[in-house]
Parts: C-alpha cells; sequence; structure tokens
C-alpha cells in the first residue's frame, strides 16, 4: 500500500506479521520547501498508519518544524503532496487543517486561561450552538475529559487553575471534539512532571486504540522507545530512515540522528585547551527555581566558556534568566568575585557585573524601533553622560567600536534595529555587552538563534574574544554542534538538573546528545511504567 | 518554559468582593439613623434604584468593553449624544426618539469598532476621538445649549413610583441587566467575549472570529450609553450637551473595577457590575442623607477608584517582595 | 489587552511620516486658511493662536513625556491644571517667587505619586489618572470651599505674568521656551533616551535594567510640572481660579500630542511634533471660529483629525 516505491525506506519496517495490512492515514509525498537559501525540507516522503504513534526525530534544524507546519497549514510547501484519508490535501490555515481532521498541539497552547475548561473545550467551534451551555455538550466534553484521564476536572475550573500537563490534555479534549483524526504532539513532554507525562501517555495510547492516529515529535528518546510504535528520522532536511521501534535501539537512532557528525566533530577545530586562569569569578550554588531548575550547583572561571547542553524546556534558559535577574522565586547562592550577591532584580544582577542577553531578540532583547547605535549603548549610557547629559561624539564614537567588534556594518548605525537582518541583529544584541568594565559573567541565552552558519562563526569568534579578554561566559543552547564549537566545558542539562560536566577534549558528540535526550536515574529511581 | 504548579486558586475569595462591597454599603445605609438624626426611608431606596437606572447602562457598556479586552472613553459623550437624539428626535412619540438614539449609537458604534478592529488600532486613542466627535455632534444639534423636552408627562411616566421603590427607567435598566447577565453566561457570544479580553491570539487560533465580536462589543457599548442618555433626558425633560451630576466616566469605571472587572481583560460579568454600580448608588445616597457636600462623593469615588486600581496592580505583590528582600539583605547580608 | 499595550512588539511603521511632511502640511492650511478665511491673515489673528495653543500646548508637551514613556496618557491634568491656578492665586501672598516655586513643586508631586503608582506597580496610568482627577476635584472645592480663588489685592506681582512682552502674550513665550526646553532634555539627556527606550519596548527595557519606576515617576512628574506652570499663567491671565477652568485642557493636551504624531503606545515621536500638533489644532480651530462655526463644530473638527491621524500613525500590518 505504501513505501514500496521509497528505496530510502529500511527493509525492517514491514510488518513481520502481515495479517492485517494497515491503513495508510497520512501520506506524505517528496514534500519540499525553501525559506529563502534555506532548504528546509527536501524530498521528503513519509506515511502515517492509522492507529499508530509515529514518532518524528531529529536534531535540531532537520526539518521537523517545517514538516509540522506543512502538515497543519501553517506553511505552504513548494513542492509535494499530502494526502490525507486518500484524499489530497491543500491546507489553507490551521482551522482548515482541523476541519479535515489534523490537528497540533505545541508548547504555545490556544486556552484563554480565565475560561472554564468546558468553555475552552468548545471555544470557536464551528458547530457549538448559540446557547451552548446545553447538557449534551456538557455530557461530551465529560465524556472527552474522562477518556483523556481528567475524569477528576471539573468542567467549570478555571484553566488558569490547571496544571501545564492538564491544560495539555484540555487542548487535546477540544481537538477531539472537532473530531481530530491525526495529532500532531510537538515536544509535547517538554515542561511535563513525571506522573503528568504518564498521564498523556495512557491517553495517546486510548486515542490509538480507537482508530487515530499520533506523531509525536520529541527529542526525548527514551520516551519515543516507551510510547511509540514507529520512528522516522530526519536530517537535513530529508528523511533517513523509518523503524519499527522493536527493530531499532538506542544507540542507532542517535547515530542515525548525528549521521556525519560524529566523525567531523572529532575534530577539534579550535584552542579547547583549559586556559589556565583557574580564577573562580562566579560560584553558582543550589541553584533552584521551583518547577524547572533543580540543585543546580557550577564554577565559572574567568576566561572559560561553558556550554550548557539541553533542549528546549531543560532549564538551560531559567537558569541563565536567573542570573541576570528575571526569575522571582529563585533560591540558592551566587557569589561573584567571592561576594555573594542578590540577584532578584535586573538591575542587581548589572550592579554585580552579570550581563544576561535575551533569546528572544525581538521581544525582550532589541528595541527594533529604535536604531542600531542607541541599541548597542543601552547599558553604557550612564558612562557615556555627565550629569545626566549623553555625550554624543564619545556616544557614537563608542557605538562605532563596538559595531567594529561585533561585526555589524558600520553604515547601518543609524537604521533602526529592526530593519536588520537576524544574524546582524544578534550581533548588535550581543555588542550591546562587550566591553562593559566590571562585566564578571556573560550569560547568552542562545547565542545564534536563528542565524546562519557564516553569522554564527563570526558570533561564536566574538564570544571567544570577549572571554579571553578576561570575563567568564556561559551560554545555553539546544543544538549540539553550537555546544560542540563554542563551549570549553560541556554541561548537559536534562529535566531542570545537571546531569554531566565534561571538558571539551573529552566531550563526545553522541554522549552529549544522549544526555540531552535521556534521563538517567541519578539520584531518584526512574518511575516505573 | 518553567513548569508551573500552580496553586488552585481560591476563586470564591475574589470573585465576593464585589458582593461584600456592596453588603458593607448597605449595612452602612442601614447604620445611618443609628449614629446619626437622619432617617432611611423608602424614598432614598427609591432614589438608589434611580441612580442604577442614570448610570448602571453606562458602567455596564464600559465594562463589556473592558472585559473584551478594550477600553471605551467615548460613553461619556455617547450618553449626552442619545439624551440630545432622543430629546430632539422624540416630539411626537418617546418610542421614536429612542429608537433613533439607539441608531445612532450603532453608527458610532460600528465606526470605532471597525477602525479598532480593521486597523488593530489600540482602542484609547481612537475612542479618545471618538468622545470628541459624539460630544461635537451633541453641541452642534442642540447647537450649543441644553434642549427642552417639551413633553415632561413622558418624564412623570418614567419616574413613576412602581411598587414604591422602582420606576419605568430603573425597570428597563434591570431587565437589560439580566439579559446582559444570561447572555455573558449562557450564550456562545458572552463566552467569546471574555476570550477575546483573556487571550485574544488564543481565541483567534481556536477560531473565534474577533472582528466581528470587537465591532459588537463597541456597538453594545454605544448602545448601553445612548439609552441610559436617552432614559435620562426624558426623565428631566431636557438634554444637555455637558455633564451634570457626577462624572460619569469615573462612575463608570469605579463601578465596573468595585464590581469585579479585571483591566487585563477576560475576567467580570455583569453582576458584578451591577452590584459595583449599586454599592456606588448605596454610597451616593447615604452621601445625600448626610446632606454632604458634592465634593465629598468626588473625593470618595476618585479614592476608591485609585485604592482599587493599586490593590488589583499586576506588579504589587512582586514590588513587595522585592522590597522586602532587598532591605532584609542591607541588614544581615545573608545570600539569597 | 489595555494592561498590556508596550509589550507589543510593533513593526517599523508604515505611516511614520517625516516631521518635514508634518509641517509642510501645517504650511499648506495655513494658506488655505489665509486664503479661504477672511481676518485668518492678520497680525492679531495670529497672536490669537498663539495664545490659544500655549496654554494647551505647555500641558500638551508636558503630556508628551508620558506618551513617548509607554504609559499611554493621563486624564488627570486638567484638573491639575486647575488646582495649581488655584494654589498660585492663593499663595501669591506670601511673594511671587515663592507662589511659583511652590505651585510647581505641588504639581510635581502630584504627577510623580501617580507616577509611582504606574511604574512601580504596574498600575493602569488611564484609571489611576482617572481617579487622580476625581481626588483632585474633590479636594479643591473641599479647600476653597467652592469659591473662586482670586488673588489678594494688597499683590499685585502677579500681574506680570499676564502682561504682554514686545507685543506677544508671556504665555507665548513661556510656550517656546518650556518647549524646546524639554526638547532638548528629550533629545540630549540620558533620562530622555531611557523614556524612549521604556516606551519602545518594557519588556525589553526591564531586561536591560532601565530603572523603570524612576523613569515613569519622571515622565509624570514633569508632565505634571509642566501643567503646574500653565495653571500658574491662566491662573495669573484670569485673575480668578476654580474648577471651572479645568474646560477641556485635559482632552485639547492629548488630542495635540496625538495628532502631532505620537504613537500612542510610546517610544515614537518628539516634543517638536507635540508643539506643531498644538499649534495646528489651534489653527483650525481658529480658522473654524472665523468662519462661523460653533464650540461643537470645533470639537467634531478636533475629533475627527485625531481619529484619521491616530489611523495614520498606528497602522500596524495584519497579522495572520
Amino acid at each position: 500500500m505504501s513505501g514500496e516505491r521509497d528505496p530510502e525506506q529500511s527493509s525492517g519496517s514491514r510488518s513481520p506479521v502481515p495479517e492485517a495490512v494497515p491503513e495508510v492515514l497520512l501520506e506524505v509525498v517528496d514534500l519540499s520547501k525553501s525559506f529563502g537559501p534555506v532548504r528546509a525540507v527536501q524530498g521528503l516522503s513519509l506515511d502515517v498508519r492509522a492507529g499508530e504513534v509515529h514518532a518524528v526525530c531529529g536534531h535540531n534544524g532537520a526539518g521537523k518544524s517545517t514538516l509540522v507546519k506543512s502538515l497543519v497549514g501553517l506553511v505552504r510547501p513548494d513542492e509535494g503532496t499530502i494526502r490525507f484519508g486518500g484524499e489530497e490535501l491543500s491546507l489553507r490555515n490551521p482551522l482548515d487543517a482541523q476541519g479535515h481532521g489534523i490537528a497540533l498541539v505545541n508548547q504555545e497552547l490556544s486556552l484563554v486561561p480565565e475560561l472554564s475548561v468546558e468553555d475552552n473545550i468548545f471555544l470557536g467551534g464551528l458547530d457549538v450552538p448559540l446557547l451552548y451551555r446545553r447538557r449534551r455538550l456538557s455530557k461530551q466534553a465529560r465524556a472527552v475529559l474522562d477518556q483523556l484521564g481528567l475524569g477528576h476536572v471539573q468542567l467549570r475550573t478555571p484553566v488558569e487553575t490547571l496544571a501545564i500537563g492538564e491544560r495539555q490534555l484540555v487542548e487535546i479534549a477540544r481537538l477531539l471534539v472537532r473530531d481530530a483524526r491525526l495529532l500532531i504532539l510537538d515536544e509535547p513532554t517538554a515542561t511535563l512532571s513525571k506522573p503528568e507525562i504518564e498521564r498523556v501517555f495512557r491517553a495517546t495510547r486510548d486515542l490509538v486504540a480507537q482508530g487515530r492516529s499520533v506523531i509525536f515529535v520529541s527529542h526525548r528518546l527514551d520516551e519515543v522507545f516507551e510510547l511509540c510504535d514507529r520512528v522516522t528520522v530526519l536530517r537535513d532536511g530529508r528523511r533517513v530512515g523509518t523503524h519499527e521501534i522493536g527493530e531499532i535501539d538506542r544507540r542507532a537512532l542517535i547515530e542515525l540522528m548525528l549521521g556525519e557528525m560524529e566523525g567531523a566533530k572529532a575534530m577539534v577545530e579550535h584552542e579547547h585547551t583549559l586556559p589556565g586562569s583557574g580564577e573562580p569569578l562566579v560560584t553558582i550554588e543550589g541553584l533552584t527555581v521551583p518547577g524547572s531548575v533543580e540543585d543546580v550547583s557550577l564554577v565559572l572561571e574567568r576566561g572559560l566558556i561553558t556550554g550548557l547542553a539541553g533542549q528546549v524546556g531543560s532549564g538551560t534558559s531559567t537558569i541563565l534568566r536567573a542570573l541576570g535577574g528575571l526569575v522571582p522565586g529563585v533560591s540558592g547562592t551566587v557569589s561573584v568575585r567571592g561576594r555573594p550577591v542578590l540577584l532578584n532584580t535586573p538591575r542587581r544582577a548589572v550592579d554585580a557585573g552579570v550581563l544576561y542577553v535575551p533569546n528572544d531578540r525581538q521581544r525582550e532583547g532589541l528595541f527594533l524601533g529604535q536604531t542600531v547605535q542607541r541599541n548597542l549603548i543601552v547599558a553604557r549610557l550612564r558612562r557615556l553622560s555627565r550629569l545626566g547629559v549623553l555625550l554624543r561624539r564619545r556616544a557614537h564614537r563608542t557605538a562605532r567600536e563596538l559595531a567594529g567588534m561585533a561585526g555589524v556594518p558600520v553604515e547601518r548605525l543609524g537604521s533602526p534595529a529592526g530593519s536588520l537582518s537576524g544574524g546582524n541583529q544578534q550581533k548588535v544584541l550581543l555588542g550591546r555587552a562587550l566591553e562593559l568594565e566590571g562585566t564578571a559573567l556573560l550569560a547568552l541565552d542562545e547565542p545564534t538563534r536563528g542565524v546562519d552558519v557564516g553569522g554564527r562563526a563570526d558570533i561564536h569568534a566574538l564570544v571567544r574574544t570577549a572571554a579571553r579578554r578576561g570575563t567568564a561566559v556561559i551560554f545555553s543552547s539546544t543544538e549540539l554542534d553550537e555546544v560542540l564549537d563554542l563551549a570549553d566545558v560541556v554541561v548537559t542539562i536534562f529535566h531542570g538538573r545537571i546531569v554531566s560536566v565534561v571538558p571539551r577534549d573529552e566531550a563526545s558528540a553522541s554522549a552529549i546528545l544522549a544526555d540531552m535526550t535521556t534521563s538517567h536515574a541519578t539520584g531518584t529511581a526512574a518511575a516505573a511504567t | 518554559m518553567s513548569r508551573e504548579t500552580p496553586h488552585p486558586r481560591r476563586l470564591n475569595a475574589a470573585d465576593l468582593a464585589p458582593f461584600a462591597i456592596l453588603a458593607l454599603m448597605v449595612v452602612a445605609l442601614a447604620l445611618v439613623p443609628v449614629f446619626t438624626q437622619y432617617t432611611v426611608r423608602t424614598a432614598n431606596v427609591y432614589d438608589i434604584f434611580q441612580n442604577f437606572a442614570s448610570y448602571g447602562l453606562v458602567a455596564l457598556a464600559l465594562g463589556i468593553t473592558i472585559i473584551a479586552g478594550e477600553f471605551d472613553l467615548s460613553v461619556s459623550s455617547m450618553y449626552l449624544l442619545g439624551g440630545m437624539v432622543a430629546v430632539l428626535t422624540g416630539d411626537g412619540s418617546p418610542m421614536v426618539g429612542i429608537l433613533v438614539a439607539l441608531g445612532t449609537a450603532v453608527i458610532v458604534g460600528v465606526a470605532q469598532g471597525g477602525l479598532i478592529a480593521g486597523f488593530r488600532l489600540n482602542s484609547m486613542p481612537v475612542t479618545l476621538g471618538g468622545y470628541l466627535v459624539v460630544l461635537g455632534t451633541t453641541y452642534i444639534l442642540g447647537h450649543g445649549k441644553s434642549v427642552i423636552y417639551e413633553d415632561y408627562n413622558v418624564g412623570l411616566r418614567l419616574d413613576k413610583p412602581i411598587l414604591q421603590i422602582f420606576s419605568i427607567r430603573s425597570l428597563v435598566a434591570i431587565c437589560i441587566f439580566a439579559v446582559t447577565i444570561v447572555a455573558l453566561r449562557y450564550l456562545r457570544v458572552g463566552r467569546d467575549v471574555r476570550a477575546i479580553g483573556g487571550d485574544r491570539r488564543a481565541a483567534r487560533v481556536a477560531g473565534v472570529s474577533v472582528d466581528r465580536l470587537l465591532i459588537g462589543v463597541f456597538v453594545m457599548s454605544a448602545l448601553g450609553a445612548a439609552l441610559a442618555g436617552a432614559l435620562l433626558s426624558y426623565s428631566l425633560a431636557t438634554a444637555s450637551p455637558t455633564n451634570i451630576g457626577v462624572d460619569v466616566l469615573t462612575f463608570s469605571a469605579t463601578a465596573a473595577l468595585l464590581g469585579g472587572v479585571r483591566l487585563s481583560g477576560g475576567k467580570g460579568g455583569a453582576i458584578g457590575i451591577a452590584a459595583g454600580v449599586f454599592s456606588l448608588s448605596v454610597l451616593q445616597e447615604i452621601l445625600a442623607i448626610l446632606r454632604s457636600p458634592d465634593y465629598v462623593s468626588s473625593l470618595i469615588t476618585g479614592g476608591l477608584l485609585v485604592a482599587v486600581t493599586i490593590v488589583w496592580a499586576p506588579e504589587l505583590s512582586q514590588w513587595f517582595r522585592t522590597t522586602r528582600v532587598s532591605t532584609s539583605l542591607e541588614k544581615d547580608r545573608t545570600p539569597a | 489587552m489595555i494592561a498590556r499595550v508596550g509589550l507589543e512588539r510593533r513593526p517599523l511603521g508604515i505611516a511614520d511620516y517625516a516631521l518635514g511632511a508634518w509641517v509642510a502640511i501645517l504650511v499648506a492650511v495655513t494658506v488655505y486658511g489665509a486664503a479661504t478665511t477672511t481676518g485668518f491673515l492678520s497680525v492679531s489673528n495670529m497672536k490669537a493662536i498663539l495664545t490659544a495653543a500655549s496654554f494647551v500646548g505647555i500641558i500638551a508637551v508636558g503630556l508628551t513625556v508620558i506618551v513617548l514613556s509607554g504609559s499611554l496618557f493621563s486624564l488627570a491634568l486638567g484638573q491639575t491644571a486647575a488646582v495649581s491656578a488655584m494654589f498660585f492665586l492663593y499663595s501669591v501672598r506670601w511673594g511671587l517667587g515663592a507662589a511659583i516655586v511652590l505651585t510647581l513643586l505641588l504639581g510635581l508631586a502630584i504627577g510623580a505619586v501617580q507616577g509611582f503608582a504606574v511604574g512601580a506597580w504596574g498600575a493602569n496610568p488611564i484609571i489611576i489618572t482617572i481617579g487622580a482627577a476625581g481626588l483632585l476635584e474633590g479636594l479643591a472645592v473641599w479647600l476653597s470651599h467652592g469659591e473662586s480663588i482670586v488673588p489678594p489685592d494688597n499683590r499685585t506681582s502677579w500681574e506680570h505674568l499676564a502682561n504682554p512682552v514686545l507685543g506677544l502674550p508671556a504665555p507665548v513665550y513661556v510656550f517656546i521656551a518650556v518647549s524646546i526646553l524639554l526638547a532638548v532634555v528629550m533629545r540630549r539627556t540620558r533620562f530622555g533616551r531611557q523614556i524612549y527606550l521604556l516606551g519602545e519596548n518594557r519588556v525589553a527595557a526591564r531586561a536591560a535594567a532601565l530603572p523603570i519606576t524612576l523613569l515613569t515617576v519622571g515622565a509624570f512628574g514633569i508632565a505634571s510640572l509642566y501643567t503646574a506652570g500653565s495653571g500658574i499663567l491662566i491662573g495669573a491671565t484670569s485673575a480668578n481660579a476654580s474648577l471651572l477652568l479645568v474646560g477641556s485642557y485635559t482632552y485639547d493636551a492629548i488630542a495635540a500630542a496625538l495628532v502631532g504624531g505620537n504613537a500612542v503606545t510610546g517610544g515614537r515621536g518628539s516634543i517638536a511634533r507635540t508643539a506643531l500638533g498644538a499649534i495646528f489644532i489651534a489653527t483650525i480651530s481658529d480658522m473654524l471660529l472665523l468662519r462661523g462655526y460653533s464650540t461643537g463644530g470645533q470639537i467634531l473638527v478636533r475629533g475627527i483629525i485625531v481619529v484619521v491621524v491616530v489611523v495614520l500613525t498606528n497602522l500596524r500590518e495584519r497579522n495572520r
């Protein structure tokens, strides 16, 4: 029925006991999509059977997100066809996709916190009548909630009182009421606790037992093996393999995901021997944020670049934000140059010499409507003014210097920051934090997010220079190759905890990826399935 | 993104606040004869309901726009325009006057809502312009002066006491409130209005037709203000281009906030707003009984508004925490 | 939604028209007025326009700092002006200099308190200022026992403030001077720069450790300070002050700031724009007056201009 034409598909994909030919629900043929010069997805073909949980794995940039967006109409593919239930689809938007039965659940839930569970379930639905709180609908909502394991949740409770895991299930409930036959779960467990994950799994298994299908996009390989029937691996925009879960193991899976990387990155391109300063500039002890970070302790030395490797939701960003004074409710001790500091406001962090560079540069980092020059000198306005008056010539000179250091084209100094490319915007954001007297630590949250290869290399060089000039640097990244390229010390984070701390020379790509994507039974025993 | 482990919110405390405040006011009213030489009579209760009739619908109108995540600054002049149009066109038949006033309101509401939804504009400056346009129109229609409504019997009929404490005017207001209460709770539109105020992006993604709703909300707002103004003008047998008595905007905003409507949108309901309006009406009646000068009412209403806004300011608790922690750090230098 | 103003990322404005274009429009209107309205192009009329623009203009340029900082606007300025006028005329008995200083300080304090609630606690600026307006009204009537304040007969020093200098009333000079002063402050000082940044993106301002509370206190303080200054001039000119003075100053000042092209969500715009907006509105009103338009007509036209300009300056790209 499917797959036979495709030479890439491994021979083990056919069911060993062909009692019933598996019905194909979704067929993707030769999907291609480029964004400008970047080929996100190329010639991608895969199929999903009815009643199966199909995992899609791949490292960042492999094309998972483009695939998902194409399936729900958020992105119009350049080439290729999508066939659902035998019918060829041309989707205009997610609501259109829902009308056909394909629905997406991702990190950004579309629930209105102030409304009740029942209200959210029927929110925006096409068939909901005017007088909508009828008993019939309530019964339907109740049935769906029970089915998803939310029997204890009252229909009238406001969604804001529910935990994230429960909210996710409410969103799924809404999609079920709209008759979703294929549910795409995009990193659903990134922010869930163990029992919540269990609940999601149980609900998923029930759904497929009814004949629906689930695409499970995740980097959490433990969970993939626990929950899924088949797994498709993407790499560089192509499908590199589809296997029945029983026929592949974790190592092989990681190898598929990494491809050539293991070999290539074994070459140490830069000086990674630890600079021998050994002087601890910043000491972190027992940093804890209830719900996301647990007992993180690190010593950050002058001139050393520490990389926090962890996937979305692992807590790496929270750690850095806590250092930047942006997280209330932090406990633990942070000492800068030997003195304990209180980091409960951004002002205090800056005064202590900790400069945090946010990961959402457009929302939280830059002032898009202001000129590049103004963005560059934000952090040093005091130094550039006397008695409150700005010293314009000095400001301009400083801006030019920073632009030069950061690699931002000087002729753009007067343009609004929003008119720059992503890479240049990121350079402006970093340039802002350079050469600031008294800086002890640069905390960079995803320093090359959304930046192309060339820009990434520039930024990495920039960071290295900053470190060698005498500050400590800590950065977080979800991309393995970035971590391997930039960090002197690799710290892997999973579920808010440190999994391992390894100097770069001793780090191997597969070990780090394994640490980033799997839980280890350190301390607490892993929950039994 | 951090995991949250939220505590189940204590629904009851915050939701009951409007009624607690109302109860307080009623108790205060009851205590007036105890502590002063004045008495409280049925006429005072009648006054309270009359006050409710005069301003309640405006508070409801404003409140709904706030629940939807917007703010209609033009309610205070729409109030005046409604009165002016009703008086000018209601010569033969008061019903015609009211209908024309409502028709005008629909035009204004569609215009404002259309601009806000269509151009994704902030509602404040648009309704500020709307306020001026509507006010100007009111002046023009009345040639800059107050206009007398000849048939003062209409007003007498509207205000004739029913069961000693009600009147047609107040019953109309109460009915409209009742309908709105039902609509907000049991009809899909009610839930959708809350949705677009609570999280507009989520509502849009879920499939709610945000733009149409926004226009509808501003039409409702204009209708409420116009109807209240029209009825009041008949009652007074005059339409004036300037505000007489309590500042309508202040009153409505205070009533809505006291009634549990949150400025962040998505929260609040018509019952709460009714409670808020009653609370302020009772308060004003107490002040009237005590022969308090007008400025006391201004002071108290203004003060209440400031107090409520501060109490519900989003960063208040964080500020307390930060200041408390900072000062303790200064004192004993203990690490975080 | 209104509480979230300033958090939304704004795409680069489609209609951020240049100041030059705005001046051109003003000139065009003046030319049109001169050509088609009798009595427009006369020295006394021009003086009248400038004078009318000045009282509102002083308030409006102070208000602009609030607008630029992303706190929308204040609805308490009319009352602040009236209260300042009343306080000034009352305190003249202690000497002109003392009266001026005390009134300005009073204005500053009134504004600073509101600014603190908005900056430190995130209170909604519109509602807080509505409440403050009510409080100020109540206080003013209470303290004045409902009567107008007149300056004491034995002191006439305040009259100097109302005397014309070189043919132009003093308020015009004050308007020009304080506008230039504030424009310089907003463009050349650290405070001014930080206000623009705060208005542009409050979230980023917090992450960049800008002193948000101080900036907001400053913004509201300056607005009130300037309003108090205008109140002093109003009081001196009328020789009589009561709450009747409130008039339409609040909405006129906001209209001037909006019509000048300042983005209501903050971060874009300038003092110069507001000053031009005030002059423009005064010009149009004058023209309408000369042509026999009633008060209502002027208010109506003002409203239409506000709506049109707001649509043009706050256009966003349609989101998906």
